[in-house]
């Protein structure tokens, strides 16, 4: 009896599912949703949120008007952080173009520099930086000191050998991302975001369309129970939003250069894990919503939060204390450390193993808090 | 004139009566500003730093507890017998130190010496920073106790933001984000809603001028932008601190102007998309994609690939972002800000025109 009874089931649920397979299949709109937002919305993150700071546009008084000033501008100059834009006479004109926004920064050597310069006693020259924006300045900072730590070795080498300057200096080594490439951390950050993102809208979408057909008491006239029609629901879903996965993969590899250093089997597990918290989270919303319209509005709300908790487009150090916790029961985090160690940096399970158990944890809980909405919903 | 009135009035009472989103359209702006400004910022402060100290000097020790006591910088504990990049590949550490045997000798002796940084370069920007940040702290450390001092130092002024908060810098970006999504949400909704429920039908069998009917739309959205308006900029006077600054006159106008733009943006999205569910994903396109990625709201619009650069110029949050900033931190005031102003009300009247072209064609053809 027993048997007959598990055959039943296994017969049920491949006829369910071959409808809502067919039914996917057959939705333009659905094969519509499933490529074109990913793949735009990682090519916009990817490039359109570089944080490289180069080229600042640096105005110049030169007061001084000597060999030696025309010389510290030209190491400014000739690096590619600072592009020449302009030199003036009056500071009141150079900072109005910095409070208009012309200049980033100004650099005012003074008149005695080439003097004091000749006869070794130390000098100041002064550099104002529009400081709006708090990492540009920072960064930009950081570069000016960098150039005039040089400048004086030069200095110093010209002038007498040994000099009585005791030096340290330090020698910088940028590991797994010798080039900066910004986009390398945007887009294997954007990943995680899309995976939740999409993955959640496209399953609320699937999940009340039914609701919204008047199709539901159909199927429940069927003799199939409601787990086989949640597993029927979710499956192609899992399956279709897998091949997302895979498009987003491919992005990053051909597009951005994304080195894939460690095992892409990890990611795609994490991924996978990912993609039924988005669809956890999807099926969750679909149950509280009566209509497709409702559903996306919720997710014009939960996105931004989700998305910028994330540490996926800024680094969770950079967050105020009180808000860093905060980020550990956002699943997106967990994925974004996860693909950016394996992609990145070659990290192993040895080493990531606490964040895949997080995936798992948050994978049950809202998977499981799903069903039991959408049981109840269908009992 | 009576009849925009009036249609403005009827669309006011209409969303007063949903109340609940009347409050998600003036809390939530609110909230974004509070939770993302804090959440987007990227000058990194107690980054976890492992040391190895292969000299193990007193002036090792010293060289080592300048970095501790920067604020930029935590030491975590590393064991000394396990390969210090292992200590990145695990997030433990952002940077490694590793001071070479003999610095404590070479440095007494007034000998040059090195030191070396491994950062984990994953992030690119705080990359930057730690790079920045280690070689200032060696510098001033090299420099302690003696009389001499590099030739040419440098006295640096930050203007506008001296303390470089970099709240400062996001929260009038999200501030126009929060501006730039929830008024021309609720408008496209409102339009949308009249296509879906056929109620637009009424409209064109009405005396009403496609002019009047959208002027009206308009103004009633315009008024709800300018509350979210008001209630945002409380927030970021009393939470962020920040003030207007100069001539305030440039931001009002832009203000009235762009509170015009982004109703007409979403009652043309309504129009042109009589479908809820897929206005709401178009708004969704041009309100928060287009406004956070491509308008400077966080990085500088130059760094974007000049392929994707150009769009940037249509987007109409870049050049109210300009503004707002400009108003509250630098205050250029006209002589800066005219161009955004005349772009806000440019692309504004674009909107316009395509909604009135749009509802005049659906007038014909009912």
């Amino acid at each position: 009896m027993k048997k007959f009874r598990e055959h039943d089931f296994w017969d049920r649920l491949r006829a369910l599912l071959k409808k809502e397979f067919n039914q996917l299949r057959r939705d333009r709109r659905f094969a519509v949703a499933l490529i074109v937002p990913p793949t735009l919305q990682m090519l916009l993150f990817g490039f359109a949120l570089n944080s490289d700071v180069s080229n600042l546009r640096l105005g110049i008084i030169d007061d001084s008007r000597s060999p030696e000033s025309r010389e510290l501008i030209a190491s400014f100059t000739e690096s590619k952080s600072f592009r020449h834009a302009g030199m003036f006479v009056d500071s009141k004109e150079l900072e109005a173009q910095i409070s208009r926004g012309k200049l980033d920064a100004g650099l005012v050597i003074p008149y005695n520099f080439a003097d004091r310069i000749l006869r070794g006693t130390p000098l100041n020259v002064q550099l104002l930086f529009n400081a709006v924006n708090a990492n540009t300045a920072a960064i930009g900072t950081g570069y000016a000191q960098g150039i005039l730590q040089t400048y004086n070795i030069g200095l110093n080498a010209g002038a007498m050998r040994g000099s009585s300057l005791r030096r340290i200096t330090t020698r910088t080594a940028f590991l797994y991302n010798p080039g900066l490439i910004s986009s390398w951390f945007i887009v294997t950050g954007t990943f995680g975001v899309l995976l939740i993102l999409n993955g959640s809208l496209v399953a609320s979408t699937a999940m009340i369309k039914e609701r919204e057909a008047g199709t539901v008491e159909q199927l429940l006239m069927t003799p199939a129970g409601t787990t086989e029609i949640i597993l029927a629901k979710i499956t192609p879903l899992f399956v279709f939003l897998m091949c997302t996965v895979l498009l987003a993969v491919a992005l990053m590899r051909f597009v951005f250069d994304v080195p894939m250093r460690g095992n892409l089997l990890l990611v795609l597990g994490a991924a996978a894990l990912c993609t039924l918290c988005g669809i956890g989270i999807g099926t969750f919303v679909a149950t509280f919503t009566r209509s497709a319209q409702q559903a996306q509005l919720m997710s014009f709300f939960v996105n931004p939060p989700l998305a910028t908790l994330s540490g996926s487009l800024a680094p969770i150090e950079a967050m105020p204390q009180w808000l860093q916790p905060v980020t550990v029961f956002n699943p997106i985090r967990h994925f974004g450390i996860i693909s950016r160690g394996t992609l990145l940096k070659g990290a192993g399970l040895d080493i990531l193993w606490p964040h895949f158990l997080a995936l798992i944890a948050f994978t049950l809980v809202l998977v499981s808090l799903s069903v039991w909405r959408f049981r109840k919903q269908l009992g | 004139m009576r009849r925009i009135f009036s249609q403005a009035r009827k669309e006011l009472t209409q969303i007063t009566r949903d109340r609940l989103a009347l409050a998600l359209a003036l809390l939530l702006p609110l909230f974004l500003i509070l939770l993302l400004s804090n959440a987007i910022a990227f000058t990194v402060t107690d980054l976890p730093m492992v040391v190895q100290d292969f000299d193990g000097s007193p002036q090792s020790r010293e060289f080592i507890a300048a970095f501790r006591s920067s604020l930029t910088f935590r030491i975590v504990a590393w064991p000394p017998d396990k390969p210090a990049e292992e200590a990145l590949t695990s997030n433990t550490a952002k940077a490694v130190l590793v001071i070479p045997p003999h610095f404590g000798r070479q440095f007494v002796s007034g000998r040059s010496t090195e030191v070396q940084v491994l950062v984990d370069a994953t992030d690119a920007n705080t990359a930057r920073l730690i790079q920045g940040y280690a070689t200032q702290i060696t510098q001033s450390f090299s420099l302690v106790g003696t009389t001499s001092r590099p030739l040419v130092g440098a006295s640096i002024r930050l203007w506008y933001n001296p303390g470089r908060e970099s709240q400062k810098f996001y929260a009038p970006g999200m501030f126009v984000l929060g501006i730039s999504m929830f008024p021309p949400l609720l408008a496209a909704l409102a339009m949308a809603k009249e296509g879906e429920q056929k109620t637009i039908l009424q409209v064109y069998v009405s005396s009403i001028s496609a002019h009047e009917f959208l002027l009206g739309k308009i103004a009633a959205f315009i008024v709800i932008a300018l509350c979210e308006w008001v209630i945002s900029m409380a927030a970021l006077y009393l939470v962020f601190g920040l003030r207007l600054v100069g001539d305030p006159t440039p931001l009002l106008v832009a203000t009235v102007l762009y509170a015009f733009c982004v109703a007409a943006y979403g009652t043309l999205i309504g129009a042109a998309i009589p479908n809820q569910a897929a206005a709401i994903q178009a708004v969704a396109l041009g309100g928060f994609l287009l406004v956070f990625l491509l308008s400077g709201l966080m990085f500088p619009v130059e760094n974007i690939p000049a392929g994707l650069r150009w769009i940037s110029n249509i987007v109409w949050g870049k050049y109210y972002i300009v503004i707002v900033r400009d108003a509250l931190l630098q205050g250029g005031g006209w002589p800066a800000m005219w161009f955004s102003v005349l772009m806000i009300g440019v692309i504004g009247a674009f909107f316009y025109f395509m909604a009135w072209l749009r509802m005049r064609a659906m007038q014909v053809k009912a």
